[in-house]
């Protein structure tokens, strides 16, 4: 009987775990971040965890040594979208569970509660992404008119980028997509000769949709020497570059720039 | 050197990295920290690019400069250190470079009239190159405090300043 409850819990532990670790990957965390907190949670309840991390899946085996019982599982991570909230708290969480410990119940109300916590409206993101576009567009040189075409093309490429992630779209088409609307936007001031530097805001417009994340986290996952995630990780952002790039090359093709 | 347009500057380099902290969706609490950040770092780079340093030397010190507040603003804002690094550098990141490498990489795919063939290998070549050694200095600067006290969490490394008590009082 006491058998079972003990199985009973290290299977639950265990899909916790895998929870979580599909959570932080999920948001943009590196590889390291991700072994150090489930192995903190883990050994904090009396086990090791030897942890298998890929781009889309995870693997994991918790073993009691003395007792020489061991559990394993896998589970696909859902595709990655930037959220550093999760992030955050599950970290936090994380000290928690060690310092007060909290039992398998906890965790699961405190991940749902993550879960659930809300996203910056929408219109705050759009305005304020699109101010950074028109920061970029200063910091290059641009004027102030400069920096309205730069965030009107972004403001419209990331809404763009919103409705057909929505849609289910490829995730790289989505950002092909979002790159060709900005340069369409501001490829047609060049053509026009509106305000006085308008290929500063052309090369600016699509800044947004650089894939910071993936080649930040490919870099730092390379010097961890988590090579296979690395690479993984780096061709993904070559990928996003490559969209992007693809969406420029339409808009120069169109206008003849 | 103009001062005024140094602190504009700032203040350009602030919002963008505040733009792509939305974007990442961070907690409320730490968005004015990262605004300062950002604007610090790029501060930093800008500075070492007057003073002479390429834009590779320029962006490792900027970086360096954010990965070390990122352990402070860790501390006193209780959020991994990494949450306040990644926006703060992003502005940084060489998504320029990125993406005209590949608009190389296309065209060169296209028949080229030889004339200007070696022209666009090397933009290429030289735009590619760049964007990875920018981004290799950017996480070997973001990641440098932790290699260098060799510690796995930013919470057990003790922060000289001690600001949580200095916001305590």
């Amino acid at each position: 009987m006491l058998m079972h409850i003990k199985e009973e819990m290290i299977n639950k532990l265990c899909k916790l775990l895998l929870e979580i670790g599909a959570l932080l990957m999920s948001s943009g965390a590196n590889s390291s971040r991700i072994r150090i907190t489930i192995t903190r949670i883990a050994n904090s309840y009396g086990y090791n965890a030897e942890l298998l991390i890929t781009h889309r899946a995870l693997m994991l085996t918790l073993f009691d040594e003395e007792k020489d019982y061991f559990f394993s599982r896998l589970k696909r991570t859902s595709p990655h979208g930037a959220n550093f909230k999760m992030v955050s708290g599950i970290s936090r969480m994380s000290w928690k569970i060690v310092e007060e410990k909290w039992d398998l119940n906890q965790i699961q109300q405190e991940l749902e509660r993550l879960k659930s916590l809300p996203h910056y409206s929408r219109l705050t993101t759009l305005l304020m992404v699109g101010l950074a576009g028109a920061s970029f567009c200063r910091l290059f040189g641009g004027s102030y008119i400069d920096m309205l075409i730069a965030f009107s093309a972004t403001v419209a490429g990331l809404f763009i980028r919103q409705e057909a992630v929505k849609k289910a779209f490829n995730p790289y088409l989505a950002i092909f997509f979002a790159a060709l609307s900005s340069s369409v936007i501001a490829g047609a001031t060049v053509k026009l000769q509106l305000g006085t530097h308008p290929d500063f805001a052309f090369a600016t417009s699509v800044l947004y949709l650089i894939p910071g994340i993936p080649l930040i986290n490919s870099l730092s996952d390379l010097l961890d020497g988590n090579l296979m995630n690395g690479i993984v990780r780096g061709m993904n952002g070559l990928i996003i570059a490559l969209s992007i790039a693809a969406g420029l090359l339409c808009a120069i093709l169109m206008y003849n720039i | 050197m103009d001062w005024f347009a140094f602190f504009e500057k700032w203040i350009w380099l602030g919002f963008a990295a505040v733009g792509f902290a939305i974007l990442f969706n961070v907690p409320k609490r730490t968005l004015w920290v990262i605004f300062l950040m950002g604007a610090l770092g790029g501060a930093a780079k800008l500075l070492t690019l007057s003073l002479g340093g390429g834009i590779i030397l320029g962006s490792f010190a900027g970086a360096l400069l954010v990965g070390f507040l990122s352990i402070g603003a860790a501390h006193f804002k209780h959020s991994p250190p990494f949450v306040f690094a990644i926006p703060a550098v992003i502005p940084m990141v060489p998504g320029a470079f990125a993406y005209r490498m590949m608009l190389g990489i296309i065209r060169l795919t296209e028949q080229v009239d030889p004339n200007s063939f070696n022209q666009l290998l090397d933009d290429t070549v030289t735009n590619g190159l760049k964007a990875f050694f920018v981004l290799m200095a950017l996480s070997v600067g973001v990641s440098a405090p932790m290699l260098l006290t060799r510690r796995e969490s930013a919470k057990e490394m003790k922060v000289p300043l001690k600001i949580n008590e200095l916001i305590k009082k």
